[in-house]
């Protein structure tokens, strides 16, 4: 475990800009600077990032972000909703690696009802978030390598894509955003196919990764774009916020799945991989590896599942789950929860909590405000992505123009996160 | 047809889809047209096309450049529309053109807040004529699920759409029918949208 | 408890397995400093900006009904088994913060304001402070002295009003064919 000093001296040393840590001040003495703007459409492709760019020649020496292009108002949104149909809504928050912030929601929410979930969907939602990293994984390889270049490692990585893609349709019907999870467990039970699928898919994304390895890693082209491009240190990393594998390339070894076991990982074997160069290679190392450990992570999660077959997938608390469809032809107080449940909404205790999950892009959280009501007070979703952008202009002194697109790649901010 | 060797040929099946009890128009009646085939027609005996201008549509139609347009969810869709399995090279559509002044096509992917309402319409004002609009998925369509003070309530409030393609997201799938659509739209030689009709109130 | 020598410390809560410190507004540079040097706080997971007006006035307590009456044709009217108590004041700003470290731990600080008062910024603590709290004043209108760049972040610049208060309005068209029209 990297050290980290506690003590009034914590950033000694830091390259974080002062006064404003999120913007690279040109220094007014220089000459020929000039100013270039980075709008909300660029053919980089993390979505709307507007950057505004101080150049000297190649080298940038200002830089500051603009977000809010693409804000959505998540949040005053799921205010008017009612728990059960506000879990449409965070899927579409990071829009890449999706389940997990359905994930976190609806964690969130069981975690104020002091719900019981069955370990079916424990595992299943294990199985389907390691899933969904992979997922967006394979999308940051494959848009970061496009940017730099490397147009192959696009249509290599996208094939692997649309075999995940293929297994959240088999398991939930539909590709993104599949709303699988909900408050009690998850919305229906898993098909038959699924586990010789899912174990296709295993045996295939080792030979998938050791092809982008073989293909990126002793690429001279690659290591000289990525290599001591974008330093970020341990301290500033934590001081900057940064959670995931952006905190992990740093030396920092700190993953939620390991520190703070949420679902079932204390009853996996995975590796956390951590690197100490703090550049733009070892967060694209980072995230290889960790698409390497998801893959052991789903085969040991559908080796579990399949022991588990017949098991019941959601739980039966009827004050808050549907009750299945069955029933309501027969049994009168069915169909009355079905009715509250579905007009007014389940009610969910006053309180607050916090919960925090390792997303693909880092901890994710969700912080909800209930007041006894059926729909939350107050929803908020920790962005990682807005916390990863914050660490912008300090990776960005002292590089190059074109570095500067490696920098922003490596960070892997989604802007649904971002802007919520 | 060369399959992915990731795909394990004993699952692939050798029957048509009408064999495996597929019910479509196109397929059971294979000589009739299916409705908009039979609008768009009728269209094109009314507009009456010469030659040269079915030359040229069909030019326009083999190379229709997109736009990087890619905002939300959509764009996760639309990049999966340029890979490999969905290939919309075929289209001759593979150069999405980041120039606004090279593209012919904006696919509006995604959830349009206000903030990017003024950047859109700069790009979309950039474009040279002729251009097209597809609105994809539900948010570009007409806010989506999505109706409060920062998400705007269809793109077409700002620029005019030739096609709607529902979803949240569309399936690759969904968005190759969309723009086949506007192929044949063009084909038959109807007028880009801004050309019929402004934008929406 | 491990946080009685914060400085500024009001209350301490437990629920649902999380600490919440509530710190008094003046002292809140002081106690985020404390909690950083001296109890190894060093990562800002994330600041929440909470407004609670209308929170008190949702019905009358032990009846399943509003103080109107009850309506039994209108979803969600029924009333709330319990009345949430009443917040001190308005505005609540959470800080969650984290420990990484071998022996890692989480608490949450919470300040309360009142609508215009000010709170102190904390971005010499913690540099990621500075986009929460933009955030937290571009949504809800809570200013942050001694911000170096206290400006809008998610709305335009020139937006006018504070969204995600509870006095203002969710915005958006109303829907054909629903009872908004």
């Amino acid at each position: 475990m990297a050290t980290v000093e506690r003590g009034p001296a914590i950033y000694a040393g830091s390259r974080i800009p002062q006064p404003v840590p999120t913007i690279l001040k040109a220094d007014p003495a220089l000459e020929d600077v000039l100013t270039v703007n980075f709008g909300p459409n660029h053919p980089s492709t993390h979505g709307v990032l507007r950057l505004i760019v101080d150049l000297q020649g190649e080298h940038v020496v200002g830089l500051s972000a603009v977000i809010g292009y693409l804000h959505t108002g998540f949040e005053k949104t799921m205010e008017q909703k009612t728990w059960w149909k506000g879990v449409t809504y965070p899927a579409r928050i990071d829009y890449v690696s999706f389940q997990y912030n359905e994930l976190v929601y609806v964690l969130a929410v069981e975690k104020l009802l002091q719900l019981e979930v069955p370990r079916k969907a424990t595992w299943t939602r294990m199985a389907l978030g390691e899933l969904a990293r992979i997922h967006s994984h394979l999308v940051y390889l494959g848009t970061a390598a496009l940017e730099l270049g490397a147009i192959s490692m696009f249509w290599y990585c996208f094939r692997e894509r649309d075999l995940v893609l293929d297994l959240f349709e088999l398991v939930a019907g539909t590709r993104m955003h599949t709303r699988y999870f909900q408050v009690g467990g998850l919305a229906e039970d898993i098909p038959v196919g699924f586990y010789d699928e899912t174990r296709a898919f295993c045996r295939r994304m080792p030979e998938a990764l050791d092809e982008y390895e073989g293909i990126l890693d002793s690429n001279a082209i690659w290591l000289e774009r990525t290599k001591g491009v974008g330093l970020l240190s341990a301290a500033d990393a934590i001081a900057l916020g940064q959670t995931g594998p952006n905190l992990r390339a740093s030396g920092v070894d700190w993953d939620l799945r390991r520190r703070e076991p949420y679902l079932a990982y204390d009853e996996v074997e995975f590796d956390v991989p951590v690197r100490h160069g703090g550049d733009v290679f070892d967060r694209y190392k980072v995230r290889v590896d960790e698409m390497r450990e998801s893959t052991k992570i789903v085969s040991q999660c559908i080796d579990r599942l399949e022991e588990m077959q017949g098991e019941p997938w959601t739980s039966d608390d009827r004050k808050v789950v549907l009750p299945p469809r069955e029933e309501l032809h027969t049994s009168m107080e069915s169909l009355i929860h079905h009715f509250k449940i579905v007009t007014e909404g389940f009610r969910v205790p006053a309180g607050e909590v916090y919960v925090g999950v390792e997303s693909a892009r880092g901890e994710s959280g969700c912080y909800l405000v209930s007041d006894g009501g059926p729909r939350p007070w107050r929803a908020k979703f920790r962005a990682p992505s807005f916390a990863a952008l914050h660490a912008t202009a300090t990776c960005s002194a002292d590089v190059a123009v074109a570095d500067l697109i490696a920098v922003v790649g490596s960070l892997d901010a989604v802007m649904g996160d971002v802007d919520r | 047809m060369a399959l992915d060797e990731t795909v394990d040929q004993s699952r692939v099946s050798k029957r048509p889809l009408a064999k495996a009890g597929l019910q479509s128009e196109r397929l059971l009646w294979p000589t009739k047209k299916g409705v908009f085939e039979e609008e768009v027609e009728s269209m094109e005996d009314a507009l009456g096309l010469t030659t040269l201008e079915k030359a040229v549509a069909w030019a326009q139609t083999k190379s229709m450049w997109p736009a990087t347009f890619g905002l939300a969810c959509c764009a996760i869709e639309m990049m999966s529309i340029v890979s490999s399995r969905y290939d919309i090279a075929r289209f001759g559509m593979e150069r999405f053109s980041s120039s606004p002044r090279q593209a012919d096509l904006m696919i509006v992917s995604g959830r349009v807040a206000h903030k990017m309402a003024a950047p859109l319409r700069q790009v979309y004002d950039q474009m040279l004529e002729p251009k097209w609009v597809i609105a994809m998925g539900a948010c570009a369509s007409s806010g989506g699920m999505f109706n409060n003070y920062t998400i705007l309530q269809g793109v077409d409030k700002i620029v005019p759409v030739d096609i709607h393609v529902p979803g949240c997201p569309p399936r690759p799938e969904a968005l190759m029918e969309g723009i086949v659509r506007l192929h044949e739209k063009v084909l038959a030689g109807v007028p880009p949208a801004y050309e019929i009709r402004g934008v929406a109130s | 408890m491990a946080y009685e020598s914060v400085p500024g410390l009001v209350e301490t809560r437990e629920a649902f397995g999380e600490t919440t410190l509530v710190i008094d507004p003046a002292r809140l540079a002081e106690a985020c400093l404390h909690l950083r040097d001296a109890e190894g706080f060093n990562l800002l997971i994330d600041i929440t900006a909470t407004d609670y007006l209308g929170w008190a006035d949702v019905d009358v307590a032990g009846y399943y009904a509003t103080a109107a009456g009850r309506d039994l044709n209108e979803p969600a009217a029924q009333g709330y088994a319990r009345v949430p108590e009443p917040k001190p004041k308005r505005f609540s700003l959470s800080y969650h913060l984290l420990r990484v470290d071998e022996d890692s731990a989480r608490v949450r600080v919470q300040v309360w304001l009142d609508d215009g008062e000010a709170a102190e910024t904390v971005v010499p603590v913690w540099p990621t402070a500075d986009w929460h709290e933009r955030e937290a004043w571009d949504m809800m209108g809570i200013p942050f002295a001694g911000h170096p760049n206290l400006t809008r972040i998610l709305m335009e610049d020139d937006w006018e009003g504070h969204p995600l208060r509870k006095d203002y309005p969710v915005g958006g068209e109303p829907v054909r064919f629903s009872e908004a029209e």
